[in-house]
């Protein structure tokens, strides 16, 4: 962690983490989280809607991107993290997803990178921003 | 139970309480497979942990509409947490719109430890216009 901290200059990019969307994992999250919505988790009404099938749960993918935080910035991620996304399009099951980062700016004491998520196909399903004291 | 597209702007969830227990905080990692928890030296829990078990303490209180669409998350993580640790969430509607048969919604939720704020958050959901109709 601390040789991580010292190595975060403007453009460094944070260490990525890609995951592989499966629909037992999304049923899996939809258990621990508690959010039970049919989109997530229920193929036959997930198919009559505008995604034409389920979708990962949002908070889900940011679990992804909170990996990616923490491994970047450890203890200061959740001591002074500060994250800004929208969700800018469905996470499938199949979907493989990579979570990136670079360090846009150091300036007293905060650091701030531009986050995104993309699928193998490099379509950006979340994008935004990120904050940490340090 | 209420649904959030009953739920009008300004309305306020009473704060639920709620524990971050181990074999919760478990269950949780292993959904997302979280590999980095080991850099937490300190022993705590991912802080999307505490983000995701707020708000299901919260969906105790008002469900989800089925077609809800997560279209925007803010977060402030102000104080790491360990498992077992009791937490409490309260939320509010702070925004309410309407834009091609939609509906826009903004809750803003507060988590903290012993009345000290560990985390802050808003959501931006949208669902159907007929979802706010039928609740």
């Amino acid at each position: 962690m601390t040789q991580q901290r010292t190595s975060l200059a403007v453009g460094a990019a944070l260490p990525t983490v890609t995951k592989t969307i499966t629909q037992e994992k999304i049923n899996a999250y939809a258990l621990a989280g508690g959010d039970g919505n049919p989109l997530h988790i229920d193929p036959a009404f997930a198919a009559n809607t505008q995604f034409g099938g389920t979708i990962a749960h949002g908070m889900l993918v940011l679990a992804y991107v909170s990996e990616m935080l923490t491994a970047a910035f450890g203890e200061d991620w959740p001591a002074s993290g500060r994250l800004k996304v929208r969700f800018r399009a469905p996470t499938r099951p199949g979907d493989t997803l990579t979570s990136s980062g670079t360090v846009t700016s150091v300036d007293g004491g905060k650091t701030r990178c531009t986050i995104e998520c993309r699928n193998e196909g490099g379509e950006v399903l979340v994008s935004g921003e990120a904050e940490v004291s340090r | 139970m209420t649904t959030l597209a009953a739920l009008e702007k300004g309305h306020e969830l009473p704060p639920a309480s709620f524990d971050l227990s181990e074999e919760w905080v478990d269950a949780y990692i292993a959904s997302v497979e979280d590999e980095a928890i080991g850099v937490l030296d300190g022993g705590f829990v991912p802080p999307m942990a505490v983000a995701a078990l707020a708000i299901r303490a919260l969906l105790d209180q008002a469900s989800l509409p089925p077609a809800t669409l997560h279209a925007g998350q803010e977060l402030a993580f102000t104080a790491p947490v360990r498992p077992g640790e009791a937490l409490t969430v309260a939320a509010r509607i702070a925004s309410r719109g309407e834009r091609a048969g939609w509906i826009l919604m903004g809750v803003e939720l507060g988590v903290a430890r012993d009345g000290a704020a560990v985390m802050t958050g808003r959501a931006t959901l949208s669902f159907p216009v007929a979802e706010g109709e039928a609740a």
